[in-house]
């Protein structure tokens, strides 16, 4: 009997499943714990962290990168749709430009685009605020709309061919079309893709600091400078990002999850 | 416009590139494997190794190297140079790895089951059965990888690495002009357009050696 029960219980024991989730994050734990212990680093470096000050500090960081990506990648969504529309238009015209911005764009280093937008902005900008915040968040603007403008292409390419024939022939234009029956099935699909943008648009925030932006990683560097304790400084902002991106995939996640799942041509 | 200077930069950058790419690969390869390990801690680890470097900025592995190492009790200290190419490679190495699994996982369970059940080890079946099909099939993915790596060697600037993006400002404060980096830009294309066609090329060829029949 007892050999019986051993036998039921055997697979219990070894199936303690973790969710893929709690997989990454077990790893993630272990890698964190790994970390300090490979390269020495001082528990007392890490001291400063239990105070408020400091965290207030680190906290202005960790809200300018979510305004500014927030801003990035809201803005670039009406600028995406008009690239992809352009792109996917019969008019040479539109079509050309909109490959030839697209592509350059993105065939261009991020931090090249920074500069550049940074270097060649005039002296003086409105809302008072500082030129390198405006000038970053119009890189990263820019950029994701191209990045952005591809997921929507693709996105009305995959949907069936039926659904632009049957609403053209129901006497609608073609940009009436696009606009009532194309469009929203496509932003649905691709909703999880543009998501997966935003966090990419998180680790590009840090680009700021290299045009003198005081955002979360120039934050992690005043401190380490002023504390000299880099190692650490550096693992809590590493720690940082890693968390509002972790966030932030599991919120697309589950707007894949609990999405409408409606039926498609 | 002297542009001796970028030519210089755009050395250094093919320099950066190519050799981080081969690390990334040979790193990320090792991991995407342990990933697919039987052993569980090696997978988890591989895992997490994955996720925590994909969410993470580049320039906080750079200047953990640049900065962080020296002011540990171990005093790693490396060149700027061996800095951007460490960092370049831990980082993409995490994208490689993630490439590689999906390719893995592509494949049939019936290739795992059928080697090993003509005796070969776990570690010969990857060698001679999964990896080769595997790498056939994800040459392309890759290839996306290889050229964002390109791209991010720009970063290896903020540490002192004199490739492209840092000559290039040298250039513009000498000369006031932003518009120099436009020629930066088409620059980068020497290198992205013909990677491209590189695993274009790479792509056809593979895809006859995994279906064709000899």
């Amino acid at each position: 009997m007892a050999t019986l029960a051993a036998l039921r219980a055997a697979p219990r024991v070894r199936g303690v499943r973790l969710s893929s989730r709690q997989q990454s994050l077990l790893g993630v734990a272990i890698l964190l714990v790994l970390l300090p212990i490979a390269f020495r680093m001082d528990p007392r470096n890490f001291a400063i962290f239990t105070e408020v000050a400091i965290w207030q500090f680190i906290g202005a960081g960790v809200l300018t990168v979510l305004v500014v990506s927030t801003v990035a990648i809201v803005a670039s969504l009406p600028i995406a749709a008009v690239l992809a529309l352009g792109r996917l238009s019969t008019q040479p015209w539109l079509r050309y430009p909109a490959i030839a911005v697209v592509e350059g764009i993105r065939a261009v280093p991020l931090l090249l685009l920074i500069f550049y937008v940074f270097l060649s902005m005039p002296r003086d900008v409105p809302f008072g605020l500082g030129r390198e915040t405006i000038a970053l968040t119009l890189a990263l603007m820019v950029y994701t709309s191209t990045i952005n403008a591809e997921t929507l292409r693709a996105g009305i390419l995959a949907l069936d061919r039926g659904q632009m024939e049957a609403a053209r022939s129901l006497g609608l234009s073609h940009w009436q079309a696009m606009r009532y029956v194309i469009f929203p099935q496509t932003f649905r699909g691709t909703l999880p893709s543009l998501l997966a943008q935003f966090t990419t648009l998180v680790k590009d925030t840090s680009l700021g600091s290299q045009i003198s932006m005081v955002e979360l990683l120039q934050r992690g560097v005043i401190i380490y400078q002023g504390f000299h304790n880099p190692m650490e400084t550096l693992y809590v902002i590493g720690l940082l990002y890693f968390a509002l991106n972790f966030a932030l995939e599991q919120a697309s996640l589950a707007t894949q999850r609990g999405g409408p799942q409606r039926e498609r041509g | 416009m002297d542009l001796t200077l970028l030519w210089l930069g755009l050395l250094e950058t093919l320099k950066l590139s190519i050799l981080s790419i081969l690390i990334s690969l040979v790193l990320g390869t090792v991991i995407g494997i342990m990933r697919a390990a039987p052993l569980r801690p090696v997978a988890v680890f591989a895992e997490g190794y994955v996720v925590f470097f994909r969410n993470i900025p580049l320039l906080i592995i750079l200047f953990f190297i640049l900065n962080g190492l020296p002011a540990s009790p171990l005093a790693i200290r490396l060149g700027f140079f061996e800095t951007g190419l460490v960092g370049l490679a831990v980082y993409t190495a995490a994208y490689v790895a993630e490439v590689v699994r999906a390719g893995l996982e592509s494949l049939s369970r019936g290739q795992l089951e059928a080697a090993r059940s003509l005796g070969m080890s776990w570690a010969l079946t990857m060698r001679y059965v999964l990896l080769p099909q595997a790498f056939a099939a994800i040459i392309p993915p890759l290839g996306s990888v290889f050229v964002a790596l390109t791209k991010n060697t720009a970063l290896a600037s903020t540490v002192a690495v004199p490739e492209l993006l840092y000559q290039s400002k040298i250039v513009e404060a000498r000369t006031f002009n932003p518009n120099v980096l436009l020629i930066t830009g088409l620059m980068y294309l020497i290198i992205t357009i013909p990677l491209g066609v590189l695993v274009n090329h790479l792509e056809a060829r593979f895809s006859v050696a995994r279906f064709g029949q000899r």
